[in-house]
């Protein structure tokens, strides 16, 4: 087990995941029944103020935090417990992040930052809520700066040595979020903080949407790269088997820090102020990030395999009986797996440039990042939330946890594929997203769209009211885990953290060279970014004032 | 470097299976969402 004060840090994290969970699913639920027409918000209350929560509580909030936890508990377990100095920088950035984000939310609360979760300009919101996200990152700088130090000391006192597997992606997920987050600060420090408290009266808004998405895409990376370290490391040792390949391993993991920066023109396809050259660039090397998935598909398929025919399976498909079913800890993360199949293609039309016109600002796109981030990152963070907070509290994984487990991810993969496939079709026959009217007023063509078995508002709701119910099903094994499951005095009933052998031996030393990755990655985005943007300034519309419209 | 053989003689048809299972299921929905662009 891995020391107290870790431990306790860890927690910390997860807790706070966990009310930003509660609070972002019910805005969800509300949203459904608000779309059915079953539900009339009370006046201090409006659609797109939920819709922002939602976004931001989740997508921002929950897997910062529930990251940052895995990371910290991670990083503890395979490269020695924290120093004073890590231990106090981790707290500092904690507590800024948390403060970043009270004040966040208490601005969408109190109705001052309706802007959802992209803040699009010339949507406005109050300075403070720009603030408070200024504040989020700059505490997650502050944390990832504190992990990168307790890296260091540990390279310093194992010179020449490859380090352990967790500790290299982890390391490699906070490159990759500190390069990515520099796009936001940079419009947030100075185009909107200054616009939005009246130091400026105009804001560029091409650039301002242009940098969001330098950090909105490798956002998505941030979530993802977690959930694959748990594929790459925790899967393996439940599965009974060692690493598949070490240095594919590492090697998927530095071609995300490449490709996942230069691509954010792809989320702004349909927009007149980027030329088609850029745009087609841009298109190309999102292609690439596409390489490094495939290569995480083959290893999860091999590592099945593998551990399927060691227990005996014959046949081409024998060794899928053979998997551990039975082990929620296993099957979780199985599922979530097989909702990034779909979600992965999917994500490779929404970046085919002309394909993009199809599905643009639909609700196909609420589908997509609901069987992306929504299942595949969520359910592996769930089925790594049933044994992670026992092993952080000491408490026992019992039984009926397990058994609640069990039903808590299979209420959330029945909700999330009813309510997501009538997404995915709904987008593909036109309707729109952001919007509380996706029937444009009710429209006899609009509404002829809503008729489908599978895509009626009857369907959505239904699917949103079970992933709602499997949420707080969650919450109560969380609260479970954390406060009043019985202490696991004995070892047998000790919570492990399943850590998977990696054998390094004929790992190439070269792939932990930062230099040559984090250099890589900054000429890329160079040639990506540097004349589109320049263009944006110097060639600068006419700036807009802020729109206030809710 | 010596030659990594740490993967000799591992039986990995039903991975070579899958891993074309998931390319067929990307070009599958790739070419549907194809075809309506050009319907359009």
């Amino acid at each position: 087990m891995i020391a107290l004060q870790d431990r306790k840090l860890a927690l910390w994290y997860i807790a706070v995941a966990y009310i930003a969970f509660l609070i972002g699913t019910l805005m969800g639920l509300l949203q459904v029944f608000i779309r059915n027409d079953k539900l009339q918000l009370p006046a201090w209350l409006d659609y797109y103020q939920i819709l922002t929560a939602h976004g931001v509580l989740l997508a921002l909030i929950y897997t910062t935090f529930f990251i940052f936890a895995f990371f910290v508990t991670g990083m503890s377990k395979s490269i020695g417990t924290f120093g004073p100095k890590v231990r106090l920088f981790s707290w500092i950035g904690f507590w800024v992040t948390l403060i970043g984000t009270v004040l966040a939310t208490a601005m969408i609360v109190a109705g001052e930052a309706s802007v959802l979760y992209t803040f699009y300009a010339p949507l406005m919101a109050s300075g403070w809520y720009y603030v408070g996200l200024a504040l989020f990152v700059v505490g997650t700088w502050i944390s990832s700066f504190a992990l990168i130090g307790h890296y260091r000391v540990w390279r310093k006192n194992n010179k020449g040595e490859l380090s352990p597997l967790f500790a290299f992606m982890t390391i490699t997920t906070i490159v990759l979020w500190l390069i990515a987050c520099l796009g936001v600060v940079a419009t947030v420090l100075f185009q909107y903080i200054p616009w939005a408290f009246g130091w400026s009266d105009t804001i560029n808004v091409e650039l301002s949407r242009s940098l969001f998405w330098f950090f909105g895409h490798p956002l998505v990376y941030f979530w993802l790269l977690p959930a694959y370290i748990a594929w790459y490391v925790i899967v393996p040792k439940i599965l009974g088997v060692k690493v598949f390949s070490d240095s594919l391993a590492r090697l998927a993991f530095v071609l995300f820090i490449l490709f996942s920066i230069p691509v954010g023109f792809h989320h702004q396809l349909t927009e007149p102020g980027i030329s088609n050259f850029w745009k087609f660039l841009q298109v190309v090397l999102t292609f690439m990030v596409i390489i490094p998935s495939l290569m995480t598909a083959f290893t999860m398929f091999a590592n099945f395999e593998i551990s399927g025919r060691k227990k005996g399976a014959t046949g081409l498909f024998g060794w899928f009986k053979k998997l551990p079913w039975k082990d929620v800890r296993f099957t979780s993360i199985f599922i979530a797996m097989a909702f990034f199949i779909p979600g992965g293609a999917g994500g490779i039309i929404n970046a085919s440039f002309q394909l993009n016109e199809v599905v643009h600002n639909t609700l196909w796109i609420v589908g997509h990042f609901h069987i992306t981030v929504g299942t595949p990152v969520a359910m592996t963070f769930m089925g790594l939330t049933f044994w992670l907070i026992p092993y952080l509290t000491g408490r026992k994984f019992t039984k009926s946890m397990q058994i609640l487990a069990f039903v808590q991810i299979i209420t959330w993969s029945i909700g999330m594929l009813l309510m997501s496939t009538a997404q995915h079709i709904l987008g593909l026959l036109g309707a729109p997203r952001r919007t509380a009217y996706s029937n444009y007023n009710n429209h006899p063509s609009a509404m002829e769209w809503f008729d489908g078995i599978l895509t009626s508002h009857v369907t959505m709701a239904v699917g949103g009211s079970i992933l709602f119910l499997s949420a707080m099903i969650l919450i109560y094994i969380v609260v479970m885990s954390m406060f009043l499951s019985p202490k696991a005095v004995k070892v047998e009933d000790q919570v492990e953290f399943p850590m998977a052998e990696s054998d390094k031996t004929h790992t190439p030393k070269w792939l932990e060279n930062w230099w040559i990755w984090i250099g890589i990655a900054f000429a890329l985005i160079i040639i990506a970014y540097a004349i589109p943007l320049s263009s944006m300034i110097m060639h600068a519309p006419p700036g807009s004032e802020g729109f206030k419209t809710w | 470097m010596s030659k990594n053989n740490e993967h000799d003689g591992l039986d990995l048809r039903g991975t070579l299976a899958s891993v074309m299972v998931v390319g067929v299921i990307i070009v599958v929905m790739w070419v549907v969402v194809y075809m309506m662009y050009l319907g359009r």
